[in-house]
């Protein structure tokens, strides 16, 4: 039987209201990403708010779907309203709850993809068609990954970690470059507790409560980022 | 030699170079200090004084006996000036 999901009873509801801290973080910081883009046109930060606004959508969407799961009443409206789509008796609920975890997936792997293509510092900025052909690769490994996890979540947040991986190693680069910045200082150690996050994900299988962990280190991370995001804007 | 300039960071170091002398300059000083040539600094200041962020003020010189241009920088200047070091620091902290 696929397993919909490994929150212990009780921390339902508490790992939607860390997400939905996360998903304020995540679009502050992809607004102030945006209105930068629209002043340089540097397609760098364009990206950047772009990765931010799929980690929202993600969270969002993961806050319904698990919100769906956790309360009886908010399942019942949800059925109702989704009858012409998952059918009278539900026979096709299971499908549209792997499209809903698909999406999410493909959303929250974008993300960390387009934040390690954003922080890996080119000298020159990307070419156009450099740019299309990674982006392109992407993609494809998104959709790929995604298509698997849906079978097994454990691919997914096993990538997830390998990405965020690479990323915490470039922001490393990126605060040495920037002589030891206390806001990339900030910044390295936020992606550092995404990816202690995402490795307690993979682990769910074994024990329950490295769910809460990864909660917990995930919002952690988000709660850094919105703290360095505080301290440059006061600046 | 540095890497080109983009379009903001060269409004940034003209904006700055007027606010390190205090907040006015002469046309000369200014394309020395933001090391831009004649024709490139005027087609930037065509724009700045478009957006406001600086005006000129033209005095008459008794010595010369001929108007002297003056480039100040006005409060929206000072504030562009601030954001642009906020918007710095975001690039540095989220090494864009």
């Amino acid at each position: 039987m696929y397993q919909l999901f490994f929150t212990p009873s009780w921390f339902n509801g508490y790992d939607l209201v860390f997400e939905g801290i996360s998903l304020i973080v995540a679009l502050l910081i992809a607004g102030y990403s945006w209105k930068i883009y629209c002043m340089s046109h540097e397609n760098r930060y364009g990206y950047f708010s772009l990765a931010f606004i799929l980690i929202g959508l993600s969270l969002a969407l993961k806050m319904f779907t698990y919100g769906v799961l956790y309360f009886g009443s908010l399942r019942e409206v949800v059925a109702t309203a989704l009858s012409p789509v998952t059918g009278t008796g539900l026979e096709f609920a299971d499908l549209f709850y792997r499209a809903a975890f698909f999406l999410q997936m493909v959303g929250l792997l974008g993300a960390w993809l387009l934040i390690f293509f954003v922080s890996q510092k080119s000298r020159e900025r990307l070419h156009n068609f450099y740019e299309v052909s990674q982006i392109t690769l992407f993609v494809y490994l998104i959709l790929l990954i995604s298509f698997v996890s849906n079978f097994n979540y454990t691919a997914f947040y096993l990538t997830c970690a390998v990405i965020m991986g690479l990323t915490v190693l470039n922001y490393y680069k990126n605060y040495l470059n920037t002589k030891r910045n206390n806001n990339a200082f900030l910044v390295m150690i936020a992606f550092l507790f995404v990816l202690l996050s995402n490795i307690s994900f993979i682990f769910v299988f074994l024990w329950e409560s490295m769910y809460v962990a990864g909660e917990v280190f995930l919002l952690i991370g988000f709660l850094m980022l919105l703290y360095a995001y505080r301290k440059v804007r006061r600046s | 030699m540095g890497s080109r300039r983009s379009r903001l960071e060269l409004i940034f170091d003209i904006l700055l170079a007027i606010q390190n002398k205090g907040g006015r300059i002469k046309p000369t000083h200014l394309m020395y200090k933001s090391n831009l040539s004649h024709k490139l600094l005027n087609m930037y200041m065509e724009e700045l004084i478009g957006k406001e962020l600086i005006a000129v003020q033209e005095e008459f010189h008794k010595k010369r006996e001929a108007p002297v241009k003056t480039i100040l920088l006005t409060e929206k200047g000072s504030v562009f000036l601030a954001e642009y070091r906020r918007m710095r620091e975001f690039t540095d902290a989220f090494g864009l």
